[in-house]
């Protein structure tokens, strides 16, 4: 039984289609990263699972649950958006209150030791800086000894050290057989967590993959140069003129800089820079200009 | 289940007690009023027991009142509450765990007006009924409650507050809990029948006098706390 699922799900608010058939699973031991824009409908998608949201049309289920029913949510955690703790609640009363939800909650110590908040225990929770909050709402999530963790851009605004702590905290979770879905619009993030890939683009699932196919999808780069005219080059996304340049965007940028030289057509003001997921969306898609 | 209920009972007192703005206003200002305003006219136990059940009702009044209209728009804009729904929550946990703590509170509130009554007036507690004076302080924070509840869905967050003050001081006033009613002006007087506060209050002061409490106002009541009560579920659907 997959940890998670949805079937066909849609969901609307008023005109903008939020999420459009999305069909997905989440097996035991494996990270599924949400990839997609602002607005793709990441958040919708995890309020579906979280029981939050209803989907207007298909089915949504945590441990083969409904997840709208409370006793379904019993082995899921996920985190509070970090600027909402109750304020004046210390942050040992917070981790208090969400263990006693749970049979058999991790013990408190021990999870404000992990999460670098042992120190802070005896302060209120409207005292924390914004580091400290996401590490007091990532310890949440991981409080009532999930198999699920469901984690919404979980580490936007985490300094690189506390990123690599999270990110091995979640490799560990996953290795012990635990489910983690999160969501990111950062396709390195993604690269280095997630054991599949769900690109979401405008409610829409466009692909679900391991990250290296992914990569080759949307991890284009874009090349710039000035030429005569343009040669024939294989592994080319997609051309476009800019004032009297060429940008082609590429996943493959070093092979098709390769191949330019190797045309013999003169060519100047050469530049190669990543793309944003954004713009390799709408070139996949076919959609934008 | 028990242990859950417990857990957002003192999450809600834990979170009322430790904010200033609540605390003083609901559990000093009421006993500095009575203190100031009522001490200096109470030279018989009738009036004693008057004006201290009618302080204790204006002591509940500002807990419950401000409990609901306050922290229920509160709720609105908080992401917390919103996460709290993604915990394995039973829906009915934290309702109730509200109306214990607010109970807790409100009785606190009102034990400190008896207390100071105690302690400066010629009050008379073995003439009172305790049981009815308990009973209809409970009574009265349904309707009064319910009222709160409206307030926070019928008005966009920050205008709770005030709004909320803007029904707390006159209806406090109207009732008659602070002065008895005789000593209203004549518009004040007329006004004073229509609001829910004075029949609350004529409940409260026939149980300060060991009496029964007058049908009319029971009646009165009930029917308040069933308008509100539809108030508040029009706005709160109106809101989704």
């Amino acid at each position: 039984m997959p940890l998670a699922e949805t079937r066909a799900v849609s969901k609307a608010f008023g005109p903008v289609q939020a999420l459009d058939r999305v069909s997905l699973e989440l097996a035991p031991g494996q990270v599924l990263a949400l990839l997609g824009p602002n607005g793709a409908g990441k958040t919708t998608l995890v309020k579906v699972l979280l029981g939050l949201l209803k989907p207007d049309r298909g089915e949504a289920r945590i441990f083969g649950q409904d997840p709208t029913r409370p006793g379904a949510r019993r082995g899921l955690g996920a985190t509070p958006q970090e600027s909402g703790f109750p304020p004046t609640l210390r942050v040992r009363e917070v981790l208090a209150l969400v263990r006693a939800h749970y049979p058999e909650p991790e013990d408190a110590r021990e999870l404000l030791q992990r999460f670098g908040l042992a120190p802070l225990a005896r302060r209120l929770a409207s005292g924390l800086s914004g580091g400290e909050r996401r590490r007091l709402s990532l310890a949440l999530a991981f409080a009532g000894r999930p198999a699920l963790v469901v984690l919404d851009e979980p580490t936007a605004g985490l300094d690189v050290a506390a990123r690599r702590a999270l990110w091995r905290e979640i490799k560990g979770f996953r290795d012990r057989g635990g489910g983690v879905l999160l969501t990111t619009h950062d396709l390195n993030e993604a690269d280095a967590l997630a054991d599949r890939v769900a690109i979401l683009h405008r409610g829409r699932l466009l692909a679900v993959d391991r990250p290296e196919a992914i990569r080759q999808r949307v991890g284009l780069k874009k090349i710039r140069f000035r030429a005569p005219r343009l040669p024939e080059l294989p592994g080319v996304a997609r051309v476009e003129r800019e004032g009297g340049r060429f940008v082609l965007l590429a996943a493959d940028a070093d092979r098709v800089v390769t191949l330019l030289v190797r045309s013999g057509v003169p060519f100047s003001q050469l530049e190669v820079q990543p793309v944003g997921l954004e713009e390799a969306f709408l070139a996949i898609t076919g959609e934008g200009s | 289940m028990t242990r859950l209920v417990w857990a957002h009972f003192k999450a809600e007192v834990l979170g009322a007690i430790r904010v200033p703005g609540f605390v003083i206003p609901t559990m000093v200002f009421p006993s500095m009023f009575f203190l100031l305003f009522a001490v200096p006219y109470l030279k018989t136990w009738p009036a004693a027991n008057q004006t201290t059940a009618s302080f204790m009702a204006f002591a509940v009044f500002g807990v419950i009142f401000f409990q609901y209209a306050v922290g229920a728009a509160e709720e609105r804009q908080n992401p917390w509450y919103a996460y709290l729904r993604t915990l394995p929550l039973p829906p009915l946990v934290r309702p109730l765990a509200q109306v214990l703590a607010g109970l807790l509170l409100a009785l606190t509130a009102a034990l400190v007006v008896a207390a100071t009554a105690w302690a400066t007036t010629p009050l008379k507690p073995e003439a009172a009924s305790p049981l009815g004076l308990l009973a209809a302080l409970a009574l009265g924070a349904v309707p009064l409650g319910l009222l709160g509840l409206a307030v926070a869905y019928l008005f966009p967050p920050r205008a709770a507050l005030p709004v909320a003050n803007l029904l707390y001081l006159p209806l406090s006033y109207l009732g008659g809990l602070w002065m008895p009613p005789e000593a209203l002006p004549a518009w004040a007087q007329k006004a004073s029948l229509w609001t829910p506060t004075r029949h609350w209050a004529e409940l409260l002061w026939a149980s300060a006098r060991g009496e029964a409490w007058p049908p009319a106002s029971l009646a009165a009541l009930s029917a308040y706390a069933l308008i509100f009560a539809a108030l508040a579920a029009w706005a709160w659907r109106r809101e989704r």
